[in-house]
């Protein structure tokens, strides 16, 4: 019967497609996360919202989850973890439960105080199960932008020294013919 | 028009006319535009955001504020024990609770014409980000409250003291033991124990006040608990200089 077997082609393919299929599945989480970025050129002091979907494929109630965000920045020679605080990005999502074919979507957002190359992901810890879940790395660029005005900082930094130099100096000069 | 106005309009009329006013408010001026120069020709500093620039230049106004509201304090009655001109204020017909208030009332306006002094470089260095408006009502209103706070405390101590020098000592060693949490790391400050210390310290919690709302956009609703603690140290500490002001010693 096995000489029959393995004298068939597609039925060998057919089997060891099968055998492969149920050994991946044995090491994959049910738990699947997408993160998707949003269209267009990002610019420094932009708040795109980066959109986390969290699925539950299983056959089990998933409970307890915990979604985290973590940003990275990949300049060549620089990469290096970015603190979420000063992106004013929601670190951490907790989600209670997700049934089996549930899908959780939520809107992460940041605010983008720096020009440069970034990396963002999306983690998903099952407190049953031993390995998080990772979204794959999304990349992103963010295009520096002027975020200072120097028409309107150089006056005020040259001006007010030189006009309460010009009042002080008045004071100074009426105190002395004694009119203050 | 009461002796207690007539003194305040005195005082403040001082700390427009003084010399030692008119360098303070100068070197005021002269450090906020040297640091808003810096802004734009830096490099890391012009990467800077506009939220973090109005922060950077809040807690400038916040150390300089603290720095004149300690030097005046401590000059309040110790100085002009020094000077011995502190009988003749006693022979005004104002009480000593009345001469404390109104020592503290120079202090109030000395914040308030550095406050706007800062308020065009905040605009300079704001007006095109986020959060400008805000960031100025919250500068006023943990400023008032620290000013009053850090003015008390000095007030007390000038009121407790026999010579300008150690009024001024124990004042600055005051504010270096307040302003001391600001130098450790965003991940100290993290722990229980950098939390707690954050929180009861009046300067952290003007600094991290300002930081929730310039940086973070967060609203009044977040910041009751930080100003609650600022507002209670300022009645506290105006309590105490009631009580200190009755036995000021020639």
């Amino acid at each position: 019967m096995i000489k029959g077997i393995l004298s068939n082609p597609i039925l060998v393919m057919t089997v060891i497609l099968f055998s492969s299929c149920t050994v991946f599945a044995k090491g994959t989480s049910p738990i699947q996360v997408i993160l998707q970025r949003p269209v267009g050129t990002l610019r420094m002091g932009d708040t795109p919202k980066f959109t986390g979907i969290v699925t539950n494929s299983g056959q089990h109630t998933k409970e307890r989850l915990i979604v985290y965000l973590s940003l990275v920045s990949l300049e060549p020679g620089n990469e290096h973890p970015v603190d979420l605080e000063d992106w004013s990005a929601q670190k951490a999502l907790r989600i209670d439960s997700l049934l089996p074919g549930q899908v959780n979507t939520h809107d992460w957002g940041m605010r983008l105080i720096q020009s440069g190359k970034y990396g963002v992901a999306l983690t998903v810890v099952n407190p049953r199960e031993k390995k998080p879940v990772v979204s794959d790395l999304v990349p992103f660029d963010v295009q520096r932008k002027p975020m200072l005005s120097v028409s309107r900082i150089f006056p005020v930094a040259l001006g007010e020294p030189v006009a309460l130099l010009m009042l002080f100096g008045l004071i100074l000069v009426a105190q002395r013919k004694g009119k203050l | 028009m009461s002796s207690l106005s007539v003194l305040i309009k005195k005082e403040c009329a001082e700390d427009i006319l003084s010399s030692r006013s008119i360098y303070f408010f100068l070197f005021a001026s002269g450090l906020m535009s040297i640091f808003a120069v810096l802004l734009i020709t830096n490099r890391e500093l012009s990467l800077l955001d506009n939220a973090q620039a109005v922060y950077k230049m809040t807690t400038i106004v916040l150390a300089l504020a603290s720095l004149v509201t300690i030097l005046q304090g401590s000059d309040g009655f110790a100085g002009e024990r020094d000077r011995e001109t502190l009988e003749i204020l006693f022979l005004s017909p104002l009480s000593r609770k009345g001469l404390a208030f109104a020592k503290l009332g120079r202090i109030l306006f000395s914040w308030l014409v550095l406050f706007a002094l800062s308020i065009p470089y905040l605009w300079a260095v704001g007006s095109t980000g986020q959060n400008l408006w805000p960031s100025i009502y919250i500068l006023f209103i943990t400023g008032t409250l620290l000013v009053l706070a850090l003015g008390g405390i000095a007030l007390i101590v000038s009121a407790r003291t026999a010579t300008l020098k150690s009024a001024l000592f124990i004042s600055v060693i005051v504010f270096l033991i307040l302003g001391s949490p600001a130098v450790l790391g965003a991940s100290l400050r993290q722990t229980g124990i950098g939390k707690m210390i954050d929180l009861v310290d009046p300067f952290m919690d003007a600094l991290n006040t300002i930081d929730s709302v310039v940086i973070d956009s967060q609203g009044f609703d977040f910041q009751v608990l930080r100003l609650g603690i600022m507002a209670l140290y300022a009645l506290i500490v105006l309590w105490f200089l009631n009580v200190a002001s009755r036995r000021i010693r020639l």
